[in-house]
């Protein structure tokens, strides 16, 4: 689930605090009260999520296999060197890949734009500011039927007007070439709102003096937009861009109904590779061990972008 | 803690109210005092297929007081996944339908109970080659119950027009199909259209027009070789649409059912579709559309593989006996023949399709439809257990990308053996 | 906070894009409801023009009489309803623990906030489904109850530990010094401040586990109790017998739901609780 979405809704938790840090060592209210409160959060919790997902870990390391009285057993890294030769799979992570990074990256530009146009006093602004919340309360399985519909060969809007200009019936969604990059422009659109909104966020939060300052130098609204906005924003911009990249390399409700992986496995998501050899196929221990593959790509390139960002600070 | 104390309390009410409002009605399947009740998942999706699967339960329901036969609506576009989560969640219905083609694996994962010895009088009636669709390491998993075909359905007005004479006879050849098909393409009107965004059945079935099987072998030890055989038709679809241009290329990545949409607009000549799509032309074509089923399509032969939809039982239900009953009721000629009806499919025994021929008067193109069951035989590619994902993850992009211009023949083949090798080793 | 007034030219640029964006953002929902209003005929023919002819409610009957699309409805209703009384019931007195006791669960907690967003859903599901089966709790709408409670609650945590926050633990102390007992001034005075969070974590709660699907899909076999996504998601691959405007009905009406929430959120989100979320 992607809880994260409202990331922006709640209140920062560390604003408050400092007025009162000193009056939580008062006496009388010990630990273990706290530990009582918790408890009935954090035994579901441990059971339902972390259980599983350390089992889940374990499984990647397992022949585990759909049939009836299977047993499980361990097998070690075999699943691993298996998944070096799968094609298949690698060809679903480049896939997986260029999705990620497209979305991520376009969704970025695209949000800090309309940030941008939202944070001046332009009117229609309330408009503009309520479509691109509205996404955020679909289901994706909605906002899947809705592109379906635009992207319609027979009936969609797209095809209709390129048939009326006489370049003939366009299957978006059917063609090789166009298949990945029509879905990307729909993650784009469904990923629009907790972009925009944290951007819009964070530039609210920018010293309007920093900017007056710069004018009275002379610096025009491009330069100070480079010098003072964007330096600005570095943590909002890092926090949300890594945020939007594990999302999307986790996404499958969307393309699982838009294409299924199709046509030809160009939009084959890593995720849905995996839940297809685990759901469709009864191979567990493999999709667990796809889903193991995953998470330590995804660690190792948000590593390596928070440190070259990180250091970026430093200077 | 009191508040502890409270939000423990409140918490638990909340989820027993929870637990209790959502589980209402979920009782077990299984015995109420002596009473039986078996799960249909059915996967039957036009109204009248639906309705007519849902009168046989309520016949059997009525005759059968003691075992109650409740029906459950699956879905064709996630039976596959359904089943698999189904199986190993021990969730699975007693009675399941599905294809042949399918059913391989899950008989080899042992959730399918053997019928061998417990069906009746259908075993006689439908023809051996279609039982050996069904049969599993010497185990028969399922009743066949319904066979497509494909059928090329012409616009006979646009034909006349293009000088084409309809074709009669007992077969059609590819060649005379590609002659046509050049022929009537004139003035924005293609002359074929072939809805093939999901190419690998039709490819397989085909394939066997000219003695392509593609597979040799069966079970894990399945091999796959594409020869000049299997290549044929793939190989003269991609010249009408490419060379000849005959063939309308965005078809190729349309559903049938698309394809279908822009044949009644008149739009192509001819259209090769599933059989039951002349139930779309008999109900939704307009007065001033003349079709026509042309004769079956053959190569070398008319071959096509049978891949029926079947009926099993489940390996862990609790009543296999009375579910094998029930698929023997099902499979009465009466029943199937209705069934067949709704969906405009080939019933699989033979006194069915008499029942049909009966019913249906020799209209709207039955005639053609009933008469491709001589030519259905049973397929290798239905007897190797990875088949699925090999269609879905290797043949599937494969003959897509084929048929998208993107590959050459000889890559398709090398891909379809190269990939066969790495879904069947892992 | 512009400093001097843009030129004429900027300004019509920046319009240009505004105007560009809500094209691109609100087009896609036009035609939706465009294609709900549709007879099948137009639709058939391709008809690209965004008001229909003869607008009809047609397809609005067809999908509530085809799908079982009020079966479903109630099942989301009764699984988001129950996600969202329990997640509430249980993160409240969680989080002012977390926020009035400085332990070692905050920073824990708040860690796996960030931590469980990380793990591909695939990776927990298949160790869940055999969980859930050992439980009887798997194919039952209890057992998709428990799990969005546990999938949502990290987050509901962390939203509402900011808000207890907010809340000065000197008010507390005022009340007990008049002489309030601890459970009366937590449910007379501090309750009442907490409501905007309370109100925000429901409709956060009751939001996912409306959208949910991929936990529905695997967990939910059987049709009578599958959820809204899910019946959707089975309408839209019915073997290529796709009726597109019941489809957009059916799309449109499984979404009015989360959309009432949402207004009522969006005008949160538009208070001053935006401004400070992500500073720092």
């Amino acid at each position: 689930m992607k809880t994260g979405n409202v990331a922006t809704i709640a209140p920062t938790p560390d604003n408050p605090t400092t007025s009162r840090s000193r009056r939580s060592h008062r006496p009388g209210r010990s630990g273990r009260d706290a530990w009582f409160l918790l408890l009935p959060a954090l035994l579901p919790i441990l059971v339902f999520n972390v259980y599983p997902l350390l089992r889940g870990i374990y499984l990647g390391f397992t022949d585990a296999r759909a049939g009836l009285n299977q047993d499980i057993h361990f097998t070690g890294l075999e699943n691993y060197s298996d998944l070096l030769s799968n094609d298949l799979f690698w060809s679903s992570f480049r896939i997986g890949l260029i999705w990620a990074f497209g979305v991520t990256f376009l969704q970025f530009v695209a949000a800090l734009g309309l940030a941008l146009l939202l944070n001046e006093n332009l009117r229609l602004r309330w408009l503009a500011r309520t479509l691109s919340l509205v996404p955020w309360a679909m289901p994706p399985v909605v906002v899947a039927i809705v592109w379906r519909l635009v992207y319609d060969p027979n009936s969609g809007p797209i095809s209709g007007l390129s048939q009326t200009l006489g370049f003939g019936q366009l299957n978006l969604l059917g063609d090789f070439s166009t298949a990945l990059p029509a879905v990307i422009v729909v993650g784009v659109w469904v990923g629009m709102p907790q972009t925009t909104i944290t951007l819009l966020a964070g530039l609210q939060g920018v010293d309007g003096t920093l900017h007056e300052a710069a004018a009275v130098d002379g610096a025009g609204s491009w330069r100070r937009f480079l010098h003072i906005t964007l330096p600005e924003l570095r943590t909002v911009i890092v926090a949300i861009t890594s945020l939007n990249f594990i999302w999307n390399m986790n996404s499958f409700d969307l393309i699982y109904v838009l294409t299924n992986g199709g046509p030809g496995g160009r939009t084959m998501l890593p995720t849905l590779f995996a839940y297809n050899e685990g759901f469709r196929y009864g191979h567990f221990g493999v999709a667990a061990a796809m889903g193991n593959v995953l998470v330590v790509i995804i660690c190792g390139i948000l590593l390596f972008y928070l440190r070259s960002r990180l250091k970026g600070a430093d200077k | 803690m009191k508040i502890t104390r409270i939000a423990a309390v409140t918490a638990s009410v909340a989820v027993a109210l929870a637990l209790t409002g959502c589980g209402a009605g979920s009782d077990d399947s299984g015995d109420k005092g002596g009473k039986v009740t078996l799960k249909f998942q059915s996967l039957a999706f036009q109204d009248t297929t639906v309705k007519a699967t849902k009168d046989i339960v309520a016949a059997w329901n009525q005759a059968h007081p003691d075992v109650h036969v409740d029906y459950v609506q699956g879905s064709w576009d996630s039976v596959q996944d359904q089943l698999t989560t189904q199986f190993q969640g021990g969730t699975a219905p007693d009675i399941i339908q599905y294809e042949s083609a399918g059913i391989t694996g899950f008989a080899q994962q042992g959730y399918l109970a053997d019928l061998g010895d417990k069906l009746g009088d259908v075993k006689s009636d439908v023809p051996d080659p279609i039982w050996k669709t069904v049969t599993v390491d010497d185990k028969i998993v399922a009743a066949p119950t319904l066979l497509q075909s494909y059928i090329v359905f012409a616009n006979t007005d646009l034909l006349k027009k293009a000088g084409v004479t309809v074709p009669t006879g007992d077969t059609w050849s590819w060649d005379d199909l590609r002659a046509a098909a050049k022929a009537a393409t004139k003035d924005g009107t293609y002359g074929l259209g072939f809805g093939l965004s999901q190419p690998t059945a039709s490819m397989l079935s085909f394939g066997l027009n000219f003695g392509g099987t593609y597979f040799t072998g069966s079970g894990d030890d399945a091999d796959v070789k594409v020869g000049d055989a299997e290549l044929a038709v793939p190989e003269r679809i991609h010249q009408m649409a490419y060379d000849d241009k005959s063939l309308d290329p965005v078809t190729l990545t349309q559903s049938g059912s698309d394809v279908m949409t822009a044949f009644l607009k008149g739009k192509y000549a001819l259209t090769v579709q599933g059989s039951y799509a002349a139930q779309t032309l008999a109900e939704s074509a307009p007065a001033d559309f003349h079709w026509a089923a042309l004769p079956v399509l053959a190569g070398d032969s008319a071959d096509q593989s049978a891949n029926p939809q079947t009926m099993s039982v489940a390996a862990e239900s609790k009543h296999v006996d009375d579910a094998a009953d029930f698929i023997d009721f099902y499979m009465k000629a009466e029943n199937l023949a209705k069934v067949a009806e709704g969906d405009w499919l080939i019933p699989a025994s033979t006194s069915a399709a008499e029942q049909v021929k009966t019913d249906t008067k020799d209209a709207n193109g039955w005639p053609t439809i009933l008469a491709s069951l001589d030519h259905l035989v049973a397929a290798p590619f239905q007897s190797v257990t990875n088949y699925p994902q090999w269609k879905d993850q290797i043949a599937t992009p494969a003959f897509q990308k084929y048929l998208g211009n993107d590959i050459s023949a000889d890559e398709l083949a090398k891909e379809l053996e190269d990939g066969w090798k790495s879904v069947n080793g892992g | 906070m512009s400093l001097q007034r843009p030129s004429t030219a900027v300004r019509t640029g920046q319009y240009v894009a505004l105007l560009g964006y809500v094209v691109f953002l609100g087009f896609p929902l036009i035609w939706l409801l465009s294609t709900a209003l549709k007879s099948t005929k137009e639709i058939a023919l391709g008809s690209i023009r965004l008001i229909p002819d003869a607008p009809t409610l047609d397809n609005f009957s067809a999908a509530v009489a085809k799908a079982n699309l009020w079966q479903a409805g109630f099942n989301s209703l009764v699984v988001a309803v129950a996600t969202t009384v329990l997640t509430v019931v249980i993160a409240l007195p969680a989080a002012y623990g977390l926020a009035r006791y400085r332990t070692i669960l905050r920073p824990i907690t708040l860690g796996w906030v960030l931590v469980s967003q990380m793990f591909p859903t695939i990776l927990v599901i298949i160790p869940l489904f055999m969980i859930l089966k050992t439980l009887h709790l798997l194919d039952q709408l209890p057992g998709l109850v428990v799990v969005y409670v546990v999938y949502v609650l990290p987050f509901c945590l962390w939203m509402l530990f900011g808000f207890v926050q907010t809340v000065p633990p000197d008010i507390e102390e005022a009340a007990a010094i008049d002489g309030a007992g601890r459970i009366r001034t937590l449910v007379s005075i501090v309750l009442p401040l907490l409501r905007p969070g309370i109100v925000a974590t429901a409709l956060f709660a009751f939001i996912s586990s409306w959208n949910e699907f991929m936990f529905a899909l695997v967990l939910i076999q059987t049709p009578d109790k599958v959820t809204l996504p899910l019946t959707l998601s089975r309408f839209v691959g019915a073997e290529g017998q796709v009726q597109l405007g019941p489809l957009a009905a059916a799309a449109l009406l499984a979404t009015i739901p989360s959309l009432v929430f949402f207004a009522l959120i969006q005008r949160r989100l538009s208070g001053g609780l935006l401004s400070g979320a992500v500073k720092g």
